[in-house]
């Protein structure tokens, strides 16, 4: 099978691309049924976009006081901190009295005026921001796969370590309250993860992957009505799949990386809706 | 504002025991969210053996009591006391709890140990034993394995109140627990929940409620709130239930009526402020 011969020879081209994926589609597909749940499914679109602020505001004090932003490691580690300081403010700011999507929205809107504003006070205005902060499926630097997969063990074992509390306070936050549990402890060690994980992957994989796998895998595992521990596990799976057969897929069929993912991603959606429709 | 009543003499519950230590306290205390008072001049002291119920309309400020007395919320002013550490089982207001979660009934009631558990560990035999049996005390054993967001009101209430079981209260805190519910399942719950209150030798139960009727034949103490008329009251059942006093609750004229042995609490048709 020359095809397959082929493929594999070029595995110096795809191993890492394809290893930062499905590292991306295990991690978000977990983090996903969180997020799905927690009602905050545009978290990733609000957190990405506080990391551009983070990213204008390192090229203002580069164009100013002259330190230093250009490197890729410094512009992740920039995006990274002002992602994780976004997610605990989100966290902290949950409400009563309002939805989460509606301050998630609040923040998406704030950070996105907040980066129209501060390029404008740029001197060199050509930065190219979104690169900076989405990166692209085809092509992954082998730092940038290493840095996803520390993160993803580190959301891991933080999520492993205190499921429980993590779960009742995403749950049902006053009872937790009431019942002395450290609500703001447990929504911040969550909102770390997830302020690592959403910028780490964007980086590597681009906005669109980092939406969907936060979406996607999570949604059809919660459609097909498992429990709730079955539900991370079989989304981080379908996130896995769907990132690995996306990306062959682009590879043979010569098209888009992220959006192959993302289409792969949907047909999980198939089943469970099927389900729903034949229970009416 | 109408003053403020003690409860009791300070120090004491309502309906406890004499001599009984109060569990939690307010004493003169005003409620109220970001140092904004909504109420002043609560003292209210809860024992152990108290069944309390805080009634008045809808957006009064009584769920913002009951936080305050639980201490989810800080006082604005004066003081909450609580001389130990109290376990607290909690029912929160149905509607608050998201069933889209798939989470079983059981692992929602196990959630009530988790404080108990600790951060690091797991259940235990003996959590799932507790979980179990405050499952087999609300009647809703067999429904362990159901998905919480598949059940009926009153099943989820069961449930809820199971949860608060777990945690092997002294005080059971309850918001409303009989929202939404066709008469008979509003019988039920409130059925369960004197039995766990008289059953279980020195459980105190507060609940909130805008139900009248619901409360009038099971708790022994009621405290009326309402904080657009900066009105607190509290007192024995026998006390708080006179027409008068109710009708300063409600701004209408209310009547009580006993019949075949339950009490009947009813805004007079056409009754206007009295």
């Amino acid at each position: 099978m020359s095809w397959l011969d082929d493929f594999l020879a070029a595995r110096e081209i795809w191993q890492v691309p394809l290893a930062a994926s499905v590292i991306a589609g295990a991690l978000l597909g977990f983090l996903g049924v969180y997020v799905v749940l927690r009602r905050t499914v545009f978290v990733s679109a609000a957190l990405t976009q506080i990391a551009t602020v983070g990213l204008v505001a390192g090229l203002f004090m580069e164009e100013h006081v002259h330190a230093e932003a250009e490197h890729a490691h410094h512009q992740l580690a920039i995006a990274m901190g002002f992602a994780v300081a976004g997610a605990l403010a989100l966290g902290a700011l949950r409400s009563r009295r309002l939805p989460a999507e509606a301050i998630v929205g609040a923040a998406w809107v704030a950070a996105s005026a907040a980066v129209v504003l501060g390029v404008s006070r740029l001197v060199h205005a050509a930065h190219d921001l979104g690169g900076m902060v989405f990166g692209n499926a085809v092509a992954v630097p082998v730092e940038e796969l290493w840095i996803i997969a520390g993160v993803a063990v580190l959301c891991a074992v933080v999520h492993v370590a205190f499921a429980k509390e993590i779960a009742f306070v995403s749950f049902d936050p006053e009872t937790a309250r009431a019942l002395g549990v450290r609500v703001w402890l447990w929504d911040a060690a969550f909102s770390f993860t997830i302020g690592l994980a959403i910028p780490a992957a964007a980086r590597a994989l681009g906005a669109l992957p980092v939406f969907a796998f936060l979406t996607l895998p999570a949604s059809a595992a919660l459609l097909l009505r498992l429990r709730f521990r079955a539900a991370i596990l079989v989304a981080a799976a379908f996130g896995v799949v769907a990132a690995a057969a996306g990306y062959v897929i682009s590879w043979f069929g010569e098209t888009p990386t992220g959006a192959t993912m993302v289409a792969v991603a949907v047909l999980f959606l198939v089943p469970g809706a099927f389900r729903r429709v034949a229970r009416g | 504002m109408i003053p403020a009543q003690p409860a009791a003499a300070p120090g004491q519950g309502l309906g406890a025991p004499a001599g009984a230590a109060p569990l939690v306290a307010l004493r003169g205390a005003a409620i109220g969210y970001g140092g904004l008072a909504l109420l002043p001049g609560i003292d209210l002291a809860v024992a152990p053996g108290d069944f309390l119920a805080i009634v008045g309309p809808n957006g009064g400020g009584k769920t913002t009591l009951l936080r305050t007395l639980l201490g989810s919320l800080p006082v604005v002013s004066g003081r909450r006391e609580q001389a130990r550490p109290v376990r607290i089982g909690y029912v929160p207001q149905r509607d608050q709890v998201d069933a889209i979660w798939p989470l079983t009934a059981g692992e929602v009631v196990l959630m009530g140990r988790a404080h108990a558990i600790g951060p690091l560990r797991r259940p235990g035999p003996a959590d799932r034993a507790a979980a179990a049996a405050a499952l087999r005390r609300v009647g809703i054993e067999e429904l362990s394995g159901r998905f919480y967001g598949e059940l009926s009101g009153g099943q989820r209430q069961r449930t809820l109140i199971a949860r608060a079981l777990a945690a092997e209260p002294e005080l059971l805190a309850v918001d409303e627990p009989t929202n939404g519910m066709d008469p008979a399942a509003e019988l039920s719950t409130m059925d369960v929940l004197r039995d766990l209150h008289g059953g279980n030798g020195g459980l105190a139960v507060v609940m909130v409620s805008h139900r009248l009727d619901a409360v009038a034949n099971y708790a022994r103490a009621l405290a009326f709130v309402d904080k657009e008329k900066r009105l607190f009251q509290v007192g024995p059942l026998a006390e708080m239930l006179r027409p008068e006093a109710l009708s300063a609750l409600y701004g209408r004229a209310v009547t009580v009526r006993e019949e075949g042995g339950r009490r009947y609490v009813h805004p007079v048709a056409g009754g206007g402020a009295p």
